[in-house]
């Protein structure tokens, strides 16, 4: 922010928390190398989802899955909420990777000095691209909108301008599809609404099958009317303002882009695919698919920094609950936007 | 004769109980009392908030009486007994943070109004409701805040410094009351520079005065800061607007928003 936060207390354990995040962050993808289990049964191909168990893994850990299930389209035969709506609310995170790379999910940030040393074995070995269309898991873009990314991610090393610096890092809400691989999150729902709320950033789902806002409107989170098709959870998106990267390799959409989302939910409530239709003509040569698969998080889970950031709640004599606590970022920031920007930035002016 | 005078004394004794019904009717409304039959309720009979509410008083601008000022339109206050009650040395703090609102009011900056101060703000907010909890969504910041009314209890740990505080809340009759604790010390409660510090602590009253009003009051103790505790008490009321709703307003954005032109061509 361009105010310098006044030093008190409460501001000094405000950035201890972020160093510790931002240190978790770091040790990220260390973590995920040493508990990464061995190659699933079936091998992904990115058109076509590979079935792999739909049952999650063991509790606990921060391990990634290298496979998407499949979840078809089809009834709802779980339980449901008072207004008809599946219950899906509860706690959610994807179980893929974090936004290091959009198209190689758990292949890191190319061209990261601080890879230390990390060798990749074969593509095949890890996660698909969360493009499932095209069948090559590729961003289909635009000549111009290519070398556009690839500015976005040499120069997200090079802090030489602020749009380097990514919108997350300093507080900006994570927008669509990011927010579904940063951090999990929580769902909530009510007659004629969804809520989700985010790691950084929240999104009201309305269920009123009403007109989007004005076009004029931009919004970093987009303008969301859903409905339910069965298991599915269809949301029309529009009025992005595409100020939110898809990842860390500076993917990204224009404001013109159109979205539709489809949460399909495995009928034993533990599992969803979130497969989202982008067509934007203005950066792409053809529409696009995004398929980022999500499971459901509990108490049994243990609270973890990253998928389930939820304490149990003080409830004595009763049985175990998740509590869920206020996630407010922009007052913290500083520690996380020193990712990208040099120690003792306050992330506004690249050094 | 004897059944008209019956009737007659029949009638003066109906028009005294009229008469008295309308003498105690205003009583009734001025007292806030509301018809039970009358206010939404959740399929559990406690009422429902659910909606979108916004302050129609000045109280951000002040919670004080306050006259006209070129910043802030005049006021009558929410404060019972007019005066917040300092302690001499808050006031003075009280006095300088007023001094240079201009520049130091956490609002200017869009972070995090706090509690109360988002209630009274002047900007709707939301409530989703379900049996377990109350979320109120504040179109500033979209910033969230959960009132949890599922019995559990405010958390082991007290050092969280909450910037909405943790708010547990269970019911007294139809009124919500709602403990709120665990506080950091950056937020204000008006533009004036009304502050206080970590032992911040709210216990707050939430009563639908008819469907589409919140009489909405709280009291406010922070030893360090008051000398005494306090109380305010503001009414909510419900946007009927066809079609009104929450738009998205991630206004600490704005300071940085002009570094991220989407990308063209």
């Amino acid at each position: 922010m361009n105010e310098p936060v006044t030093t008190t207390s409460a501001t000094e354990r405000a950035r201890k928390r972020a160093a510790m995040a931002f240190t978790a962050l770091i040790m990220l993808p260390l973590l995920v190398l040493s508990q990464q289990t061995p190659a699933p049964t079936v091998q992904p191909t990115a058109g076509a989802p590979a079935t792999a168990s739909a049952q999650p893994r063991a509790a606990g850990g921060l391990g990634y899955e290298k496979t998407v299930p499949v979840i078809a389209a089809g009834q709802w035969t779980g339980k449901r909420l008072a207004d008809g709506q599946p219950d899906v609310s509860g706690d959610w995170s994807n179980t893929i990777a974090n936004h290091n790379n959009f198209t190689d999910p758990q292949g890191g940030i190319p061209g990261d000095p601080q890879a230390r040393g990390r060798q990749l074995g074969p593509r095949e070995e890890r996660a698909p691209s969360r493009v499932s269309d095209p069948a090559d898991g590729e961003l289909p873009y635009l000549p111009w909108a290519r070398e556009k990314q690839h500015e976005f991610q040499v120069g997200f090393f090079l802090n030489t301008k602020p749009e380097y610096i990514e919108p997350l890092a300093r507080c900006a809400p994570a927008g669509i599809p990011k927010s579904f691989y940063w951090h999990g999150y929580e769902i909530r729902q009510y007659p004629g609404y969804i809520l989700f709320l985010f790691n950084s950033g929240s999104r009201i789902i309305y269920l009123d099958n009403q007109k989007h806002l004005p076009q004029n409107i931009k919004l970093w989170n987009g303008d969301s009317r859903g409905h339910w098709e069965g298991n599915t959870l269809v949301v029309d998106v529009s009025n992005l303002n595409a100020k939110a990267r898809l990842g860390r390799t500076g993917d990204f959409t224009t404001e013109n882009v159109h979205v539709v989302e489809r949460f399909i939910f495995q009928n034993d409530n533990k599992r969803y695919n979130y497969v989202a239709t982008f067509e934007d003509p203005d950066a792409f040569s053809r529409p696009f698919t995004v398929t980022i698969p999500a499971r459901r998080w509990s108490v049994e889970d243990k609270t973890n920094g990253w998928h389930y950031e939820v304490p149990l709640a003080n409830n004595p004599g009763k049985p175990p609950q998740g509590d869920h606590f206020e996630r407010i970022c922009v007052e913290n920031n500083g520690g996380f936007g020193r990712v990208a920007v040099s120690a003792g930035n306050t992330g506004d002016k690249p050094k | 004769m004897k059944l008209q005078s019956l009737a007659r004394g029949a009638a003066l004794v109906l028009a005294a109980l009229a008469s008295l019904l309308l003498a105690a009717a205003p009583t009734w409304a001025s007292d806030g009392a509301s018809n039970p039959a009358k206010i939404p309720r959740l399929s559990s009979g406690k009422p429902d908030f659910s909606g979108i509410w916004e302050t129609t008083s000045a109280a951000d601008y002040d919670l004080e009486p306050h006259g006209s000022r070129k910043d802030a339109p005049p006021g009558p206050g929410i404060v019972e007994g007019n005066e917040i009650p300092y302690t001499p040395e808050a006031l003075a703090k009280k006095q300088k943070n007023f001094a240079a609102r201009d520049v130091s009011d956490p609002r200017l900056k869009c972070w995090t109004l706090g509690t109360p101060r988002g209630i009274y703000y002047p900007e709707p907010f939301q409530i989703l409701q379900r049996t377990q909890d109350l979320t109120v969504y504040f179109e500033f910041g979209d910033s969230v805040r959960t009132i949890h009314t599922d019995g559990t209890l405010h958390p082991i740990e007290t050092d969280h410094e909450f910037w909405l505080g943790d708010s547990r809340g269970h019911w007294e009759g139809d009124t919500l009351v709602v403990d709120v604790r665990d506080f950091n010390d950056q937020t204000w409660l008006s533009r004036v520079g009304d502050f206080h510090d970590e032992a911040f602590h709210i216990v707050e009253r939430w009563k639908l005065v008819d469907a589409n009003t919140i009489d909405y009051k709280a009291t406010i103790e922070d030893p360090g800061v008051y000398t005494r505790p306090w109380n305010i008490e503001v009414y909510l009321y419900r946007h009927r607007e066809k079609n009104f709703e929450l738009i998205e307003n991630y206004c600490y954005t704005l300071d940085y928003d002009s570094y991220y032109p989407y990308p063209k061509q």
